[in-house]
Parts: C-alpha cells; structure tokens; sequence
C-alpha cells in the first residue's frame, strides 16, 4: 500500500463521514427539533475533519520516521552483519539497496546492496502496512467520534470556523517560516565558511580562485571584490545605462504624448519584455548580441575583445529591466497632483518644459525609488550573466572585457556534486547571504523613498 | 533696490511678440518640444524593435527545429525477414517475432544494398528504431517490397538547412539528385526527450517534468497563498506579528530567484534529505517563490470588494467566516486567478533555482512520478546552449519558442480573464 494511495482512501472516507454526519444532523431538523444550532453541512465538515485530519498528519509524521525504522529492521538482520563500520559506507550500500528495492533495473556498484535489496523491500512494505492500519483505525475512530457528537444542539459551526481560523492563521506562518529558512540556512553555512576564510579576506579580498584545498582549516583564493565590482559593473551601470534612458523616456511618452489607441497597443508589448524568460534572454545574449559586439568592438581596434563580455550581459539585461523601470516611472508621474501641471501649461510652458522642470522633478523620488528597486532585480539575476557573462574574475572597467558576477558563482560553485564540507559550497551560501543581504537594504531603502513621496502629495 | 515702483514701469516695456528675435525663441522652443517627443517616441520604438529582433531570430532559427530531414530506404521485407504474417507483428506476439527478425541487421543489409558500403553515413544511428516503430504501427507493411523515409545523420539534416561538413554537403546534393531525401514535420521532437543527438532530441520530457513541477507548485502555492491573503486582509489584528509576516511576505517576493534555490539545497536536500533533481523538490522551491506572489495579487482582489457585501452579509447574520467564503471570496476569484496565472507563468520560467537542486538531469526518459529525476523546459533550454555541436542551436532555439508559446498564452488568459470578469465597483 503506497502512502499515495492510502492519502486518497482517507480522503474517501473522509467524504463518505461528511455524507452521513450531513445526514443524520439533516434528521434533526425533519424531526421537527426547534432549536438546532448549526445546518447540517457544518455537522459534515465537523465529522470529515475529525475523520480526515488526525489520519494525514500520522501519515506525514509516519512517512519521516517509516524509513529510518525499515533501516533498523535490516541492519538488525544476520546478512547486514558483514557490511562495513564506517558510517559513511554503510549509508551508501544501505541507500543504494533501498533504491535498488524500489527500481530492479538500477545498476549498482556494490554487491552488498543486491542482497539487501530484497530484505529492504520486506522491510518498507511492513511499515508501510502498519503506518496505513493505524491512519484507517485513527480515520474510523476520529469520525466515530465526531459522529457520537452530532445532536442538536451541538455547536458544529463554532467548532469547524476554529478550525478554519486556525487554518487561515497556519498558511500566513509559513511565509514567516519560508523567510526564517531562507536567513537560518545562509547563515548557518555562512559561519561555517567563516570558519575556513576570514570575513576580512572575503569581503575585501582581491584575488577570486576559489579552490577546495583547506590548510590548517584555512582556504585561500575566496576574496569577494572582483565578483562585486562585477555584479556592480553589469547590473548597476551598464544595465542602468540602458534601462534608465528608455524606461523612462517610454513612460513619459506614454503617458503625456501617445493617443488612447497607441497606448492600448504600446503597454502590453512593452510588458512582454518583463514576462521573456531571463534563459531566453540569456541564449540570445550569448547567441547574437555577444558575438556582434565583438565583432563590432574589433573593427574599432579593440583587438583583445572578449566573446563573454560585460557589455553583451549588461545591455540585455537593461533591455529585460525597461519595463519595469517604465511602470515604476508610470506610477510616480501619475502620483504628481494634476494641479502642478495644469498650472505650469497655463503659464505658458510646452510639454515638454513641463515635464522636464515640473512633472519629472516632482517625480523624481519615486523615480529613484523605482531604479533603486530595479538595481535590486539587476543584481541578483542570474540566467543572463551566467550565459552571457565569463568566469574569469576580472577587476576592469572595460565594458568588452570579461568579468563575472556573485549570481554566476553561485551557480558554477554548486553545479556537480554538492558536498557540504567544502568551502567551495560554503563560499556559495556566503555570497548568496551577502547577494540577500544587499538586495534587501535596496528594497528597504527604495521603499522608504517611495513612501515619504506619496505621502508628501496625499 | 533703488529703483522705485513709480520709476520702474515706465521703463518696462511691451513684449514685442512678433518681434524676430521673440518668433526665433519660440522656433527654438517649439523644436526642442519635437525633439523630446521624438526622443520618447524612438525610445518606446527601440524597445519594440529589440523584443521584434528577439522573436526574430528565435523563430528563424527555431523554425528549422520543427523539420527533419529523411531519405528513403526501399526494403524488400517479406525476403528480409522470411515472410512473416501482419499479425505477428501485433500484440501478443510482437516481442516474440521482434526477437526472432533482428530489424537492426534487415536495416543495415537495406542500406548496403542501396547505398553502398559506408551507406549507414547517411543514416541517423537511431534510424533503426524509426523503421521499427513504423513497422509496429503498420504490420501490413511486411507484405510487400516498401520505400520507408527514415531520418538522416545530423551532418545531412544541417546541409539540407544550412551549412555543413564539406562530406555531408557532397551526401546531400547526392541524395537530392537521385529524389532520395525529403524534409518533414518532426515529430519526434515534440514526443522524444534529451539525447545526444541533436537530430533525434525531443522536448516532451522536459515539457512533462514542466507540467509535474507546476502542479506540485500550484496545488501548495495557491491555497496556502489565498488563505494567507484572506487571513491578513480579514481577519488579522493589528499587531507586531502581524506586521512581522507582512514583512515576510514582502520581502520574500523581492528575494532574488537563485537564493530560493539556495533554500532549497540546505533544507529539502540536505536537511530533510529528499531526492535530487525529483519534480517535487522543484515543485516546493518554485511554490516558495510563487506563494507571495499569489498574496500579494489575492489581497488586492479581496481589497476591491466594497465593504458593502460584508456588511450586508453580516446584516442578514452570516458568520465571519461565511461572509468571507461565501461572499467575498467568490467575488474576488477572477482577480486572484489573474495574479496564479501571471505567478505560474513567471516560475514555469525561473531556471536558476532549479539549477541549484540539481534539476538538470540528464534522462532520455520523460520522468514519471514526482520523485524521478526530471529536469524542466527553461533548464532544458539552458543544458542544450551549452552543447558544442552546432545542431543544437536550431533545437535551443525551437524549444524557446515553445516555452513562449506556452507563456504568451497563460498571460493572454491572465489579461482576458482580467477583462472579461473583473468588476469595478
């Protein structure tokens, strides 16, 4: 019996104890009771949830400890007596018979797991058995329960609206757990890369040539600086340099000169620059804009022009960011009261003058506030610099040299096997800590801004 | 100031609007006002121009995706394979006949006979399978002497679409003289899976490990996502913790892709110990990321019904609870389906988080269950530009063009099921 399988029976009998509860509370009221509390649906809902919910979270409990439990069972066994002391080993030949038991084909590189497989499967199968018996007794004997509970003046309604609450209450938690996961996990392995490389030397490190030797517990070739002056260099200036000129300018256009009818058209095309996957903006980086500006770099003499170059990555990614800043800019230059305008164009001024000395300099928190919230998005993408941008840790400010970024690090940190004892995996997490660290103070920051502006025209 | 008022305005005089140097003034002005026009004008156009040069290039070079190169193969099959009837070829006993006629040996004395020694150049290695598979679909086929389109080797499929080896190129014009090779839909690229070659790889595994990883991420993200939404627009007090999770939620939608990623890595694979590269774990991360999304949308939805249906449904005696689930959520289900689709859409685009749980397996077999090894549609995309053989890039390309097929439509939904149900009150 797979758990999948016993899920969708429980919530079977969960319905069928919301068909009889419903039933028999329906009963009351044909009887003529005067003064039942609660309709017959609640009574229902009442008894499948008695039915239903302590039998899933036995099931989820179950499922965590039922592996472990079957390991147990076969190490106990005389044929495991023969198998390795090391720790270590012994977890690989044990994971590699359990996989075995479940997948015959699968190729193995001991022999030991053959024989264990089957004991293995025997093994699971019980528990699996015994952990679907007690979800059915715990099924049948919640909703027996709730059933001996229906009268008419049970208040079921009470008791299934505390549940929902609760329920309604959980679900908000978990963007409080997903965020304390988020902080716990960086920083957990955060402390333990600072173990290994001061934080002195990766923060303000110059030299990047990451490598899993570990000397006297110390790693060396972990300083941060040029994958910063990177990250900075593509997503702060080139892409800004893009981004910034023609979000905005778009936005102004939008809003003050085009018709109704250019608008309709203009705005959606313009967000499908924002809904392009960042992988397809990536390929046609490194695909056609790439190679174009090398060409284009070497016939202006520029002889040692990378194919990965920092210019290709930045100016692609002002291209995905346009929309974005475009709308924020939308939203601050609607926010200025019209009167501002009004007044400037009765004194005289073209549109134009109006909206480079009234509108956008009025704007012009919100504005802010807006590209500080794209630089944030800038910094931490990935799928572009990865693709588009190199490996080579270059601290320069030429645009067609090749330098690298923390998000491209990350990724060819963690591409392979992830063993959790290497620095080079740790060092992932502390550029991901710092990436998550700087991308808030942004958001914070550029929010802030934000705020203060509207307020200072509600 | 020594001038007085009585001085002064005499000395102020009329401004001479007609005059030359005031009618050049405003020349200047009015041109300034043309050029700021023109300015945003060629801005929006550049815009539009790159997306147009994107979908450009990714349709010229995807469309040749779509088509196969095949040459013909004239079998002689009831001599090759000892007359066997049609109905051994069906089911019960098709493994047994498959065993007994080697189909692989009746292909390679075909090509022999045609082509010549070194025939199998032309031929992809996979070839074989194709002519049993259309064997098997086909049984009456062993009657008689038949010509069968098998697909070429990957040197011949790019010199019918573009440049090749200087060999291959010969091959070709070779096989065009004698009407000996056709091009044609390719089918197997929307039903096979990863390979290693490009003539023969297909996207359908990596489309269903798509479709496994957004179930799993829509049957969590959405209902955990609107209940969050109905608790902190409903019924949460106004308090610290409130506060506290609506930062969370915040935050969490401004976090950069990859460090869900990250999260992923440290607590589902090596805290909780789940499977690598398995659709659920991806299907978890994406949801993660998608959940604030979906809040964010649902709260504004259930912000823009008017108070007036609560109280109204309070008035005739509806529970807090009933007047959320029977009225206003109803009510706000259009505006929370618009947000899902736009969240659902931007993860079935995300690659970097499934990069980082390893969800770039490389399985020539679409993935089954939840726990399989599975990778995705934009991880796909992403494994196939880093492929040194040139063939892949018309493939790279033809999959972009699939997962924009896939997301142009979900937002067109999310835009017509915006228009067509959402109420403004």
């Amino acid at each position: 019996m797979t758990i999948t399988a016993t899920f969708f029976l429980i919530a079977g009998l969960g319905l069928i104890a919301w068909v009889f509860a419903r039933a028999r509370a329906g009963r009351f009221i044909q009887s003529g009771v005067a003064s039942v509390h609660s309709l017959p649906s609640y009574h229902g809902w009442y008894a499948a949830m008695w039915a239903v919910v302590p039998a899933i979270l036995f099931l989820l409990v179950w499922s965590t400890i039922a592996p472990a439990l079957g390991s147990y069972q076969v190490l106990e066994s005389p044929l495991a007596a023969g198998l390795p002391t090391d720790a270590f080993e012994r977890a690989a030949i044990l994971s590699e018979a359990r996989a075995l038991s479940h997948n015959p084909d699968l190729k193995v590189f001991n022999d030991a797991a053959v024989k264990l497989a089957p004991l293995y499967a025997a093994a699971d199968s019980k528990y699996a058995m015994i952990g679907a018996l007690a979800a059915f007794l715990l099924c049948f004997a919640g909703g027996a329960f709730a059933f001996t509970r229906i009268r008419p003046d049970f208040r079921a309604r009470t008791q299934v609206e505390r549940t929902v609450m609760f329920g309604l209450l959980l679900a908000s938690l978990i963007a409080i757990l997903a965020t304390l996961g988020i902080v716990a996990s960086l920083i957990f392995e955060t402390v333990r890369f600072f173990g290994m490389v001061s934080p002195f030397e990766f923060l303000f490190g110059l030299d990047w040539n990451p490598s899993d030797k570990v000397v006297d517990g110390q790693a060396t070739g972990f300083g941060a600086v040029p994958l910063f002056w990177g990250t900075v260099f593509i997503g702060a200036i080139i892409a800004m340099l893009v981004a910034i000129p023609l979000g905005l300018m778009s936005a102004v256009y939008l809003t003050q000169y085009a018709s109704a009818n250019v608008r309709k058209w203009m705005k959606p095309i313009l967000e499908i620059l924002a809904g392009v996957p960042t992988v397809v903006y990536g390929y046609f980086a490194a695909l056609t804009v790439a190679p174009a500006l090398r060409s284009f770099a070497v016939s202006i003499g520029i002889t040692d022009a990378s194919s990965e170059s920092a210019l290709a990555a930045g100016l692609v990614m002002g291209v995905m960011i346009i929309p974005f800043v475009s709308s924020m800019a939308d939203d601050s230059i609607a926010a200025v009261p019209g009167s501002m305008r009004d007044g400037s164009l009765a004194m005289g001024a073209t549109k134009s003058e109006t909206i480079k000395q009234v509108l956008i300099p009025a704007a012009l928190p919100g504005v802010v506030g807006g590209v500080l919230l794209a630089v944030s998005r800038a910094i931490g993408e990935t799928m572009i610099v990865v693709m588009a941008a190199g490996l080579a840790a270059n601290l320069t400010a030429n645009p067609f040299a090749s330098v690298t970024t923390v998000t491209t690090q990350i990724v060819q940190l963690l591409t392979g096997d992830t063993d959790f004892d290497s620095p080079m995996t740790l060092a992932a997490f502390a550029l991901g800590l710092t990436l998550f660290v700087v991308t808030l103070l942004l958001n914070i920051v550029a929010l802030q801004i934000v705020k203060r502006y509207r307020e200072a025209y509600d | 100031m020594t001038a007085t008022p009585q001085a002064s305005a005499p000395a102020s005089r009329q401004t001479d609007w007609m005059g030359d140097a005031m009618q050049k003034r405003i020349a200047r002005r009015y041109a300034a006002e043309r050029r700021f026009k023109f300015l945003g004008l060629a801005a929006v156009a550049l815009s539009s121009l790159f997306l147009a040069f994107l979908l450009v290039v990714m349709i010229g070079n995807g469309a040749k995706g779509f088509v196969t190169t095949e040459a013909t193969l004239t079998i002689d099959l009831p001599a090759a394979t000892g007359s066997i009837s049609p109905d051994q070829l069906t089911e019960p006993r098709l493994a047994a006949t498959m065993a007994s006629i080697d189909v692989r040996r009746i292909f390679d004395q075909a090509v022999q006979a045609q082509y010549g020694d070194d025939g199998a150049r032309y031929f992809a290695s996979t070839a074989w399978t194709a002519l049993r598979n259309q064997l098997v679909e086909n049984p009456n086929l062993v009657m008689g002497k038949t010509s069968f389109w098998l697909p070429t080797s990957s040197d011949i499929d790019r010199a019918a679409k573009d440049r090749s080896t200087p060999e291959a190129e010969r091959d070709y014009a070779a096989l065009t003289k004698a009407g000996e090779v056709r091009q044609s839909f390719n089918m197997q690229f929307l039903t096979g899976s990863d390979g290693t070659d490009p003539a023969r790889v297909g996207i359908w595994g990596a489309l269903k490990g798509s479709l496994i990883t957004m179930v799993v991420t829509l049957f969590l993200a959405f209902p955990v996502g609107v209940l969050a939404a109905v608790y902190l627009e409903e019924y949460a007090p106004k308090n610290r913790f409130t506060d506290l999770i609506e930062v969370s939620i915040n935050n969490l939608a401004a976090v950069p892709s990859i460090i869900f990623g990250l999260l992923g890595l440290a607590v589902f694979l090596q805290f909780l110990s789940m499977p690598r590269s398995a659709a659920l774990v991806g299907g978890l991360t994406l949801a993660l990321m998608t959940m604030p999304v979906i809040v964010i949308a649902a709260r504004n939805a259930i912000k823009a019904v008017p108070p007036s249906i609560r109280e109204a449904a309070m008035g005739v005696g509806a529970s807090p609870i009933q007047v959320v689930f029977h009225h206003v959520l109803p009510l706000a289900i259009p505006g929370i389906m618009t947000g899902t689709i736009i969240g659902m859409a931007r993860a079935l685009g995300e690659t970097a988080p499934l990069l980082m749980i390893g969800m770039r397996a490389f399985t020539t077999t679409p993935p089954d269950g939840l726990t399989d090894p599975a990778t995705v549609l934009p991880v796909q995309i992403f494994l196939w530009s880093d492929e040194v053989n040139r063939g892949f890039v018309e493939k790279t390309s033809a999959a972009i063009i699939v997962l924009l097929v896939f997301l142009l439509t979900m937002n067109a939904i999310a835009v017509y099921l915006r228009n067509r149900f959402e109420t403004r009150w």
